[in-house]
């Protein structure tokens, strides 16, 4: 491979990269707003600007302050170059930290500071903005403006999810090319110039296309706020952990941003995985964070209705096992979930199987108003059918799995007389279930089998569990448990080996890793050792 | 290096000293004097260092850390911004606050936000003042020249946004000494976007 000399380091590139994304590749900052990796060259925020010292000079014939003839003298200094732009070639030397460098990125970072509020203590992107962060790293002295800075409009309503703020804004027009590349939807633009221009949207058009929110995650400054997470947290409270997105079958990467001080999952980014998801998540995927705290079930419940009765953990366990010891095992219905871990679904099927019944059956998240597209987005709106259904053929020998129309045709025909089902979801009506005496549900959210369930077992959502998701391509991408789960309430595996072990069936599980040998998958994106990341 | 040896020799007693008789009626001539000057003499000679707490109280110095207060703008809403910088700089973490947004057709919108929920767990406070340090727009301040009255529910320490407003500092204002530029002052910095551009 190739290599040029950036800072005397040689740093390799493949045919085609520029300076900044070869120093990126091998983990180099060179300090920039309007470039990303997954966007266009924009080249207009200026301050990746490196000297090329290999090749043809180009000087600049400039005015310098004579200290001792106390007057301006013609002088030259070097040219600079956009790092973003220039393509590297063998053999460049490239400085990204001599004077004549450090003197431009503090003469760029305080241009782009000239018209800033400065309003910091209340814009949500303090603590991870770049122009703090580079005004304390780059920009030597305080701006030497003095006057009122330039106003322009505060507030302003993009669309259902974001707000914009022309003030903070430094125009890099990362927002207008992730519409225009990643979407396809050029509804952004950008009007008037000098400091009086402004991004905004097309005429009779709002952001409302769905990957809204990237517009967001890419603003390096507090330009652009989402709604959803606008004056919610700060940033510097919060934690992270590398999660995998529930939201459909593409299974993209995310930091999962939480507050270890209230156990509370405030967003979620995406986190980079060239394989999956490059830099991106949907909109449906950032926000699929609040099923981890809203409409979820923490309590168990036996009876249903009115004899409905919140009993506590302990009980609710030796309810399972009383009653999957009286049940007929050959008509017990067994439902897996394409919306939990592999490990849960794993752990279930090995049970099952060895209780000695052989009615499979999988239960989904309806498609319901969830629409594909080709950017992220799958049609598939359960993030783990494939593992689900792996677990299927490698414990159970089952290629395929019947769903829950069938489950509820094999119950009104009395072939079914019992159940126990992961949840939340069916995938189908299952309002013929009301009608077992048996319905044992293992739950971390309300949903159709919650509502039929005769016994109801919390368990806890993927943000409080280690666990492993198979997206559509056939990857194991694992995930890491961000937030502590409700008091006693366990992973759905957990419970179940717990269960198990009462019946007389020792699986002889007791931590991720054993659940995961004895699966026999070790891909993983995340190890569960892994400590919580810190937050970009 | 040889260790230095410095000899101090006891001071001498004088026969009066070593007796102790005479040192002992010293003492007490000086402490019986007080009494009866304090207990039976005129009211302007006593010398008395102590107050009768808590029916006398000693007034607190002029920098005396109090009870938080939040200070007002001239409308009697809070100056806070719920920025959470107090919170962030409280080393006891008792600050609990949750921002809100003005309404869109408010002329503070854009500009600001205000503390919805604003909870100080004086229990949990250590009066350190950081808060009012890391304070940007002078909205907490411990000038109230109070400290805790005592109770016997750890809830009424909790003081909410309502209480801490309705404390006055030591000379009975509510604002704060720092002038504020309220949207529609002529000396407010986002005027001129009105005009438009």
């Amino acid at each position: 491979m190739p290599t040029f000399k950036l800072n005397g380091q040689e740093i390799p590139f493949e045919q085609g990269d520029t300076i900044i994304r070869a120093a990126w590749k091998a983990g180099i900052e060179i300090p920039h707003y309007c470039w990303h990796p997954g966007l266009s060259i924009a080249a207009n925020c200026r301050m990746c600007l490196v000297h090329i010292k290999s090749g043809r000079q180009m000087a600049m014939p400039i005015l310098k302050y004579d200290e001792k003839k106390k007057k301006y003298v013609p002088d030259t200094k070097p040219k600079l170059q956009p790092a973003c732009q220039l393509h590297a070639q063998e053999d460049m030397e490239v400085d990204s930290v001599s004077e004549v460098v450090k003197e431009a990125q503090s003469h760029v970072q305080e241009f782009l500071l000239l018209n800033h509020p400065v309003d910091c203590p209340i814009c949500d992107q303090a603590g991870e903005c770049k122009l703090q962060d580079y005004y304390l790293e780059h920009q030597a002295d305080f701006k030497r403006k003095r006057t009122e800075p330039v106003h322009k409009p505060k507030g302003v309503r993009f669309g259902p999810t974001i707000v914009y703020d022309a003030e903070r804004c430094i125009m890099c027009t990362r927002c207008i090319r992730v519409c225009d590349e990643l979407v396809g939807d050029p509804v952004l633009d950008m009007r008037e110039r000098g400091n009086r221009n402004e991004i905004v949207l097309a005429p009779g058009r709002e952001l409302d296309h769905d990957y809204t929110l990237m517009t967001e995650h890419v603003c390096p400054v507090g330009a652009l706020t989402s709604k959803d997470f606008r004056f919610k947290a700060r940033v510097w409270f919060l934690k992270s952990a590398p999660g995998v997105c529930t939201g459909c079958a593409t299974g993209c990467n995310t930091h999962v941003d939480f507050d270890p001080r209230y156990g509370k999952v405030y967003r979620l980014r995406p986190r980079d995985n060239a394989d999956v998801n490059q830099f991106w998540m949907c909109d449906q995927g950032m926000l699929t964070y609040q099923a981890t705290h809203e409409r979820r079930v923490t309590t168990p419940v036996i009876g249903r209705g009115e004899d409905a009765e919140k009993v506590l953990m302990d009980d609710v366990h030796d309810e399972v096992v009383a009653r999957l010891e009286k049940v007929e095992r050959g008509s017990l219905a067994v439902m897996l979930s394409a919306q939990q871990a592999s490990e849960d679904n794993f752990v279930l099927a090995t049970l099952a199987k060895a209780l000695g019944t052989d009615r499979f059956y999988l239960g989904e998240k309806p498609v319901g108003d969830w629409t594909g597209d080709d950017i992220l987005k799958h049609a598939d709106p359960n993030p783990n059918r494939a593992g689900a259904l792996g677990v299927a053929e490698s414990v159970l020998g089952l290629a395929s799995l019947p769903g829950a129309a069938q489950l509820a045709q094999d119950v009104e025909s009395g072939a079914v007389k019992s159940v126990l089902a992961l949840g939340p979801f069916a995938g189908a009506d299952v309002s013929a279930l009301e009608h077992l005496e048996d319905v044992i549900v293992l739950t971390d959210g309300e949903g159709p089998l919650a509502d039929v369930a005769s016994v109801l077992v919390p368990i806890t959502s993927w943000a409080e569990m280690f666990g492993t998701f198979r997206n559509a391509k056939g990857m194991d991408q694992s995930f890491v448990r961000a937030v502590p789960a409700a008091a006693d309430v366990e992973p759905a595996w957990k419970t179940l080996v717990a269960i198990g072990r009462e019946l007389g069936e020792d699986l002889g599980l007791a931590r991720t890793g054993e659940v995961r040998a004895a699966m026999g998958t070790g891909a993983s994106t995340a190890a569960e050792s892994a400590a919580p990341a810190p937050a970009e | 290096m040889p260790a230095t040896t410095k000899v101090i020799r006891k001071p001498k007693r004088k026969l009066t000293e070593q007796t102790y008789v005479t040192e002992i009626s010293k003492g007490l001539s000086l402490t019986m004097s007080r009494f009866f000057k304090n207990a039976f003499g005129p009211e302007d000679k006593k010398e008395i260092a102590t107050v009768m707490y808590p029916e006398e109280q000693r007034e607190y110095p002029e920098r005396f850390r109090g009870i938080h207060r939040l200070t007002q703008r001239a409308g009697g809403e809070p100056r806070c911004v719920a920025c959470l910088c107090c919170s962030t700089a409280c080393p006891a973490q008792c600050i609990h606050i949750e921002p809100a947004e003005y309404a869109e057709d408010d002329a503070r919108y854009g500009y600001e936000r205000f503390p919805a929920v604003f909870v100080i767990d004086e229990l949990r406070c250590i009066f350190c003042g950081y808060c009012v340090e890391a304070c940007p727009v002078d909205a907490i301040r411990m000038d109230t020249g109070l400290h805790m009255p005592p109770s016997t529910a750890r809830d009424h320490f909790l003081y909410d946004k309502e209480t801490l407003l309705s404390l006055p500092s030591r000379d009975g204002t509510y604002e704060s000494g720092n002038p504020r530029h309220e949207p529609g002052d002529p000396t407010h910095p986002g005027i001129d976007r009105l005009q438009g551009h």
